[in-house]
């Protein structure tokens, strides 16, 4: 069932993505739906900044009543400090919220310090019991599927939602974009939402039983959404965002510091994207990364292409990661290999409800009119 | 000329960090071991662990955790916990861990900070005191993580761990305790003015302020901090920081 | 091969462990024959002078040593009491030292005149080079130490002397004689200072 090696004549993107489709000029779906998608999720000049102004307006009036304007997740990464910054700029009251899963390096803690200090923002943390996260990251990574971060990005999700709730905040700012991330083929990774998938990966795999690991259920998004009307805000769709400009942006103001890579601010990310990823699943995330932003005019696919051919990270530094995430994962370096061996699944291989929430979503989307 | 010591002290409750409100109401922080790399990727001087659970629990020293710990440490590491032994002294020694915090079997024992001091040093025994004032405001020394009280008067006890010839006594007030708002210094220096040894102040930092004053008048060599170092902000929100050699520096005035 | 020298005292872990983070293998032993064998040695050390040296004689490792150091110069650093061993007499004990460099080791007494200070000296104190040296080549701006000790060094020829630092009075803080370098305070117990400190003692000797 192996197809022959082929690479995108416009992005980078190849049959490491197995379900990648070329046109007759060799260009990939994602170029396509990228340009498809672009005019409405790109800032666009005048009109984008328009947008912002009612976006804003609405924030601001929904945030009336209540201690904050908005919640702002920040992980210590460009995005989410980036996102910070803006908003104050745009002079909204600003909850800041990071959910701590275990795994932050120094660095990210630093800029988180510094988004919070300088800015002067208000800031909660959503601890996540060690004991249970371990056993659930475990699970994942025993599962052998290729979105391992799951675990996170559920767990972040609720939390934000249960923070809002809690302070009666209407609208979560999200420092995921357009710009640099539009590109993430549906082969690497899967729904962090879907709350059957994750529970049934733990039931699987999994001992310490769910008590301060906060879940996400479908019908809990629903009341959230609709009936405590939060909304999403992805700010970053609304201003010329130039990944580099904005890290120099930062890097001024906030006194951040780079950690050298997409995500790379987290220990664990960082060593499954640079290490487990591609050795285990052959799946090198920066692929997606560099093309979308070909696709945004960031960067050239001949620079992409350069930059591909550098190491994910440093050797000795990848080393580093895997000794440290052996020992906190409390496991031997013989089950870790056992992990890295096992065969390849898709997490169509376990119980999930991509087709109902796919319905549900559509459902939704229709009644919102989009 | 002397830097003063900044020492962060974490809490540890069956595996996790926890952080207390007067010995009160242990909150969970996080995962000590990242907790530990992320203050050792700071550079901070000096890093304390005490085991809360260990004497009301009765449990022994985690020797293997210690080690896992101590191998993500390029500074000296304090490990205090119900720890009863000369041979267990030796087994933390060994792992990795620089010096031991004696508290509960001090008073219980007292010979026993004499023996080791003898075996291992002075350098490695440090003495750990909980003091909480009583109705009339009489200072008195608590064991048992805070709640058996001796009687005992801390400044008397302090001279006698100075002649058994302990490396350093720290002095924790309990009324203090996670509440920032400064050190007890006038416990401070009734003991710094009768002891030779070096006193650290723990119980009570809030602010770097705070950190001169227990130096000035509290008459303490070094600083122990634990909310201020892992809290942030009005909704004590979890977040690992400690101050920038230039701030410390501003603080005591160097 | 590096050679860390167990003769009971010391946090050799420690050492091993900051050795292994700057890429480098080094080996704990006592045995006389990997000690032979060895490029350089490291002499840790946290006690009383008389233990050590009675260890180091009990070990029969005292021949050895003074072979590999003092005949073959294969570079030695002593570390904190590992550098009180080189010296020639400790006021902390009754045994001779090692005497691979003209000094003694004295206690911290402070005279009139001088800022009484806690004894043992316990924490971090900045170090001023006496001289240059390829052990001190592009360490981070003012290097600091920690330091635990009661007893100091008094070096008897300056030329010794590489590094001093004041507690009350300026004392010897390091010293270095051909391949024999001694350090009073903990590298392994000093961040970055003491990692590029030891880097350097591994690739400039």
């Amino acid at each position: 069932m192996s197809r022959p090696y082929q690479i995108c004549t416009k992005t980078v993107m190849d049959t490491t993505d197995t379900e990648i489709v070329f046109d007759q000029n060799g260009i990939s779906n994602h170029y396509h739906e990228f340009m498809r998608l672009a005019p409405m999720n790109l800032y666009q000049g005048k009109s984008t900044d328009l947008k912002l102004e009612q976006l804003i307006e609405q924030i601001k009036k929904a945030g009336k009543n209540s201690e904050y304007d908005c919640i702002c997740g920040v992980s210590g990464g460009v995005d989410s400090s980036y996102v910070a910054y803006l908003s104050k700029n745009l002079g909204l009251r600003v909850l800041t919220v990071h959910l701590d899963n275990g795994w932050n390096s120094e660095l990210a803690v630093k800029n988180i310090e510094n988004i919070v200090k300088k800015l002067q923002f208000d800031y909660q943390t959503w601890v996540i019991e060690w004991k249970e996260f371990r056993d659930l990251q475990l699970s994942f990574l025993k599962a052998s599927v290729a979105n391992a971060e799951i675990p996170t990005d559920h767990a972040f999700l609720a939390a934000i939602y249960r923070l809002c709730a809690k302070y009666n905040i209407k609208y979560i700012l999200s420092g995921s974009n357009f710009a640099t991330e539009a590109i993430l083929p549906k082969s690497w990774g899967y729904n962090a939402k879907d709350i059957t998938h994750l529970k049934a990966i733990h039931d699987r795999f999994g001992k310490v039983p769910f008590k301060t690991y906060p879940l996400l259920g479908f019908n809990r998004e629903f009341y959230y959404t609709y009936v405590k009307g939060i909304k999403m805000a992805r700010l970053l769709n609304y201003v010329p965002y130039v990944k580099a400009d904005a890290m120099k942006v930062i890097e001024d103001k906030l006194g951040w510091v780079y950690y050298g890579g997409k995500h790379y601010e987290s220990i664990f990310t960082r060593f499954f994207q640079s290490c487990i990823l591609p050795s285990k699943f052959n799946i090198d995330k920066r692929k997606a990364h560099l093309s979308t932003l070909i696709c945004s005019n960031q960067t050239t696919r001949e620079q992409a292409i350069e930059e591909l051919k550098k190491e994910t990270y440093p050797a000795d530094k990848i080393q580093e990661d895997k000794e440290y995430v052996i020992k906190k994962l409390d496991i031997t370096e013989l089950e870790f290999d056992t992990i890295m061996k096992a065969p390849v699944r898709s997490y169509k291989d376990y119980p999930n409800d991509e087709k109902k929430l796919k319905f549900i979503y559509s459902v939704y989307n229709k009644i919102k009119g989009q | 000329m002397s830097i003063t010591r900044v020492i962060p002290v974490l809490l540890l409750k069956n595996t996790g960090l926890v952080k207390t409100t007067q010995f009160k109401e242990p909150k969970y922080v996080g995962d000590p071991l990242n907790a530990v790399k992320i203050f050792n990727d700071k550079e901070v001087d000096e890093l304390i662990f005490l085991d809360i659970s260990a004497t009301p629990e009765n449990k022994k020293p985690p020797l293997e955790f210690l080690k896992q710990i101590a191998e993500e440490c390029f500074m000296p590491l304090s490990y205090g916990g119900g720890i009863k032994t000369v041979e267990e002294i030796k087994d933390i020694l060994k792992v990795g861990i620089e010096k031991v915090c004696l508290n509960t079997i001090a008073v219980e024992n007292p010979d026993l900070v004499k023996k080791a001091t003898d075996r291992y040093g002075s350098s490695t025994i440090c003495v750990a005191i909980d003091v909480k004032k009583n109705f009339f405001g009489k200072y008195e020394i608590y064991i048992h993580g805070g709640k058996k009280n001796t009687k005992l008067d801390p400044v008397k006890f302090a001279m006698e761990m100075d002649k058994a010839g302990a490396g350093e006594l720290l002095v924790n007030s309990i009324d203090r305790d996670g509440m920032m708002q400064g050190y007890d210094n006038d416990l401070l220096k009734k003991i710094t003015s009768q002891v030779s040894m070096p006193v650290i102040a723990c119980g009570g930092a809030g602010t770097l302020n705070h950190f001169g004053d227990a130096i000035k008048q509290g008459g303490a060599s070094a600083v122990a901090a634990g909310s201020m170092f892992v809290f942030h902000g009005k909704h004590r929100a979890v977040l690992i920081s400690y101050p920038s050699q230039e701030e410390l520096q501003e603080a005591f005035g160097n | 091969m590096i050679a860390i020298i167990d003769y009971g005292l010391g946090n050799l872990g420690s050492i091993k462990n900051m050795l292994r983070k700057i890429g480098i293998n080094a080996e704990i032993t006592r045995d006389i024959n990997t000690i032979k064998s060895a490029t350089k040695l490291i002499l840790p050390g946290v006690g009383s002078f008389d233990n050590g040296m009675q260890n180091l004689t009990d070990l029969g490792l005292i021949e050895t040593l003074n072979q590999k150091v003092q005949i073959d110069k294969v570079p030695m650093l002593g570390i904190c009491l590992g550098m009180q061993l080189m010296t020639k007499s400790s006021e902390e004990g009754k045994l001779p030292g090692l005497g691979w460099v003209d000094a003694e080791t004295l206690k911290f007494k402070f005279e009139t005149g001088e800022k009484k200070l806690p004894v043992p000296n316990m924490g971090w104190e900045y170090v001023k080079a006496e001289k240059e040296s390829p052990l001190l080549k592009d360490l981070p701006a003012e290097p600091r130490y920690y330091f635990v000790h009661s007893y100091f060094v008094k070096a008897n020829n300056p030329s010794d002397t590489l590094l001093t630092t004041k507690y009350s009075h300026d004392f010897v803080s390091g010293f270095e004689k051909e391949n024999i370098i001694g350090v009073q305070f903990h590298p392994e117990k000093s961040h970055k200072y003491g990692m590029k400190m030891l880097k350097n003692f591994i690739e400039n000797y």
